[in-house]
């Protein structure tokens, strides 16, 4: 049976249910769109390399790089890749794996049935062996090479490493050279078998669909496959970086023709469990708004001082077991940069209360961009973090926006900011 | 909904409840010269940040988030003979905010914004404001620099220098060059901007919840003059060069990225047009096609190896990255991919497969307010109009003699190599 929730002033209904072999199906019926978009995500990424593989007993280490290698190798089956069963009916498919999720997804405007029955048989009938393990591997070492070039992406994982030196979250999701070259496919089968349980992911669909017609094809497929039963996942707990090990700060030197510098402030709180997390993301989300985006007095100080410029960013994220927030952005005057944007961060409650004024402009803001996103199918779906935050939807991300207030603002960047540790990656010509 | 608003301007409104936005888009069309690129591309910087009522771009920003995160921006693009200045604003229709009170609609007031960032900038005795043109003209150089650390961007950027060597305008970037930006003046750029709202065409387009009247209505307050326009050609010909121009550069990079440039004298008025689409499909315009099969899924030499076709330009890219001593088995790769196609290889299922591909991109363009509203420029400067149906029996025609006929009129004109120098050598 479908769970219905409605949301009546945007037009818009979300449809969820979970199959009996534990398969979470989330269905979202766009009116008057063409395009269905559709993600399976397992609640398995780059971190999860240490675990106690499914049927056995002992915790194993696996190489680094294992979960995106997996996705990259679950198209290829013993007679045809999957890219080419979509590219039949002229679907787009893709994958990507993140540090706790790893997804694949396709967008169709045509035979939604045959794409998803595509979709959920070649993410469920695994097929690895040495020769397609070996071939894979010149593919993603090139992929990896592409990203040592990319000054931007040095920046963020220099950032990263310095915040997370013990917890697997500083390594490079697609591993190594030297890693993936030992990934053999005994290890993919393990954490194929181990993370793939149908109870472990979940089906979001958007866009041009009925959501009774989708559900019941999605249950057919579902029904002619058997799979064992649903078993606790037992994950070897990363290391804990102690606070006082983190390096306050390094400089590198690459041929970039600006400075780059990230500061990262990695949270030491325990952000609140279920949909209780997504209020705690999207208030701290605001008051870094408050404190930084081009509404802020701060910003505009910083920038005529020549202290940043247009490619000024700031992120704050969530993911299963880590929380940080990232400043970025590419400045000539690295020194002011920093000094500046720690002198705000560490007065950073004083600094939110003064810029109250602005709260309602920043919330209108927040609130005009979620309503904006409702346009993507892609966004939708993408919006959804699965367990993370108990299931919770873009639309329920609108509902907590329009109820905040600055006092919960306040409340949780105190929270964050007094618990946080502070780290500065810069990189110079 | 097609208006004539002056001569020289023209309105497309696009009503539809499918979007919970309201999309503007207002491009002014130039001619592309080599000396007008970088004077508009710092016209749009400083346009875009601050205007009379607005004199910060905190003071903007702030009316943006007033209209609920209001998304406001100025790009530049070339097209062919054509510089574009595009400004947009997307407002969110107030029907699915939870509380509304302002008396104006959302759509009203992005309408005031975009007029008074046209006709009321900040101009203090008449000038641009002198801070704030210093400044911005800075941030465009360091932008330019900037992304030349992008050495994906940076490798093609060096390719088209080859191609259109003594082309200036062709081979410069949207964004111009730093020499002319480091001399140009705030007296410069008022010329610039009273030229552009005098004498560009103008391309008016909205798509979203709303009436033409509302639309007309806004617009008639915005102080729009006639103009007399060329009417020449969007199509950049030239001749094809009888030597291939090849070019390297030694960079501290891990990895090679490997760009080659080929004439494919095929615009969008042409016949062939559909099939030239096809083609690049088939040869590397999607993970379906033969560089992406050849290059990357069987050979493991790349993790990206892909064309595009530029129906303006008449040219055709490919871009990949590879290691350094592998280029020569690369480009011998990509030159039989090619060759197959020229002499008619290519499967009756791989055919059916772009195709399909295609429709689909096209298929889910019409679910993007902002796909809708730039596809709409095309159409202005080619006087192409093609109803869906026409465009999908065009496509559904096209054969495999029609591709190889296309291929065929592939020539390779430039190539181009980024790579680490003597440590990655064999």
């Amino acid at each position: 049976m479908l769970n219905k929730q409605t949301y009546s002033r945007l037009g818009e209904t979300v449809f969820q249910t979970t199959l009996a072999n534990g398969l979470k199906v989330i269905l979202v019926p766009k009116a008057g769109f063409h395009k269905t978009f559709a993600v399976m995500t397992t609640n398995y990424g780059s971190t999860d390399n240490e675990f106690v593989p499914r049927g056995q007993s002992e915790a194993v280490r696996f190489p680094d790089g294992i979960a995106h290698f997996l996705e990259h190798k679950l198209f290829e089956k013993k007679d045809h890749d999957a890219f080419d069963l979509f590219g039949q009916y002229g679907a787009s498919a893709n994958a990507f794996t993140s540090f706790t999720q790893t997804s694949y997804l396709f967008a169709t405007t045509s035979h939604l049935h045959e794409n998803l029955d595509i979709l959920l048989d070649f993410v469920q009938d695994p097929y690895f062996t040495a020769a397609t393990v070996n071939k894979e591997k010149g593919i993603i070492g090139q992929e990896i090479e592409m990203y040592d070039d990319d000054p931007g992406w040095q920046s963020y994982f220099g950032m990263i490493g310095q915040l997370y030196p013990r917890e697997p979250l500083h390594i490079d999701i697609a591993g190594t050279v030297d890693s993936i070259d030992k990934i053999t496919a005994d290890d993919l089968y393990a954490a194929y078998n181990t993370f793939y349980h149908p109870s472990n992911m979940n089906l979001i669909v958007v866009g041009q669909l009925d959501p009774e017609e989708t559900l019941a094809w999605i249950s057919a497929n579902q029904d002619g496959k058997t799979f064992g039963p649903s078993q606790p996942i037992q994950r070897v707990a990363s290391p804990q970086t102690p606070a006082a090990e983190i390096v306050p700060t390094t400089t590198r030197h690459l041929t970039v023709n600006r400075p780059k510098v990230s500061i990262g402030l990695r949270g030491y709180d325990d952000v609140p469990a279920g949909q209780a997390g997504l209020t705690y993301n999207v208030a701290v989300s605001l008051a870094f708004d408050l404190l930084f985006n081009d509404t802020s007095d701060n910003y505009l100080r910083l920038y005529d001082a020549n202290v940043i410029d247009d490619s000024f960013g700031y992120d704050f994220q969530i993911q299963r077991g880590a929380h940080f927030a990232q400043l970025a952005g590419d400045t000539d005057h690295p020194e002011s940069f920093v000094s500046e944007l720690t002198a705000i961060l560490t007065d950073a409650p004083a600094q939110l209360l003064a810029a109250k004024a602005q709260f309602d402009l920043v919330k209108r803001e927040a609130i005009g961009r979620t309503i904006g996103a409702i346009n993507s199918v892609e966004a939708i779906a993408n919006q959804y973090d699965g367990p993370l935050f108990d299931g919770a939807t873009i639309f329920d991300e609108l509902t907590v926006l329009e109820g905040m207030t600055f006092e919960t603002v306040q409340a949780a960047l105190a929270q964050f900011q007094a618990a946080s540790r502070q780290t500065v990656y810069t990189i110079l010509p | 909904m097609h208006f004539r608003i002056r001569d020289g301007v023209t309105l497309d409104l696009l009503p539809t409840k499918q979007f919970k936005t309201i999309g503007i888009k207002v491009d002014f069309v130039a001619p592309l010269t080599a000396t007008a690129i970088t004077a508009r591309a710092l016209l749009a910087q400083v346009l875009e940040t601050s205007t009379a009522a607005y004199p910060t771009q905190t003071a903007l920003a702030r009316q943006l988030s007033r209209l609920y995160g209001a998304s406001f921006g100025i790009s530049v693009v070339k097209l062919g003979t054509k510089h574009v200045i595009r400004l947009t604003c997307s407002v969110v229709d107030e029907q699915y905010l939870d509380h509304f009170a302002d008396t104006t609609p959302l759509f009203e007031q992005g309408m005031a914004l975009l007029k008074a960032v046209l006709f009321d900038p900040l101009l203090p005795n008449g000038q641009f404001d002198p801070a704030t043109f210093t400044q911005q003209r800075q941030n465009l150089l360091t932008a330019i620099k900037s992304l030349d650390d992008d050495k994906q961007y940076l490798a093609n950027r060096r390719l088209q220098e080859l191609l259109f060597i003594g082309q200036p305008a062709q081979a410069m970037s949207a964004l111009g060059d730093t020499t002319t930006l480091g001399e140009l003046t705030a007296t410069d750029i008022l010329g610039t901007y009273h030229d552009m709202l005098a004498n560009d065409a103008i391309h008016v387009a909205v798509v979203g919840d709303v009436t033409a009247d509302r639309v007309q209505a806004a617009l008639k307050s915005w102080p729009l003059t006639d103009r007399q326009l060329v009417d020449d050609s969007p199509y950049y010909r030239w001749e094809k060069r009888a030597e291939v121009q090849a070019g390297d550069d030694v960079a501290p990079v891990v990895q090679a990225k490997l760009n080659l440039a080929y004439q494919l004298p095929i615009y969008r008025d042409d016949a062939d047009f559909m099939a030239a689409v096809v083609f690049n499909a088939a040869f590397g315009g999607t993970p379906l096609s033969l560089l992406f099969t050849n290059v990357r899924e069987k050979a493991s030499l790349a993790y990206y190896a892909s064309s595009s076709y530029n129906p303006f330009t008449g040219t055709l890219g490919v871009q990949s990255g590879i290691q350094a001593e592998n280029q020569d088995r690369v480009v011998a790769i990509i030159g039989e991919q090619l060759a197959a196609l020229q002499r008619g290889e290519l499967s009756a299922n791989l055919l059916a497969e772009v195709k399909a591909s295609l429709l689909n991109a096209r298929l889910a363009g019409l679910d993007s307010p902002q796909r809708k509203l730039v596809s709409l420029l095309n159409s202005e400067l080619t006087h192409l109009t093609e109803p869906l149906q026409t465009w999908q029996e065009k496509l559904a025609a096209v054969s495999i003699a029609d591709v190889q006929r296309v291929a065929q009129q592939v020539t390779l004109q430039a190539t181009y190599c980024l790579h680490g120098g003597d440590q990655h050598a064999e």
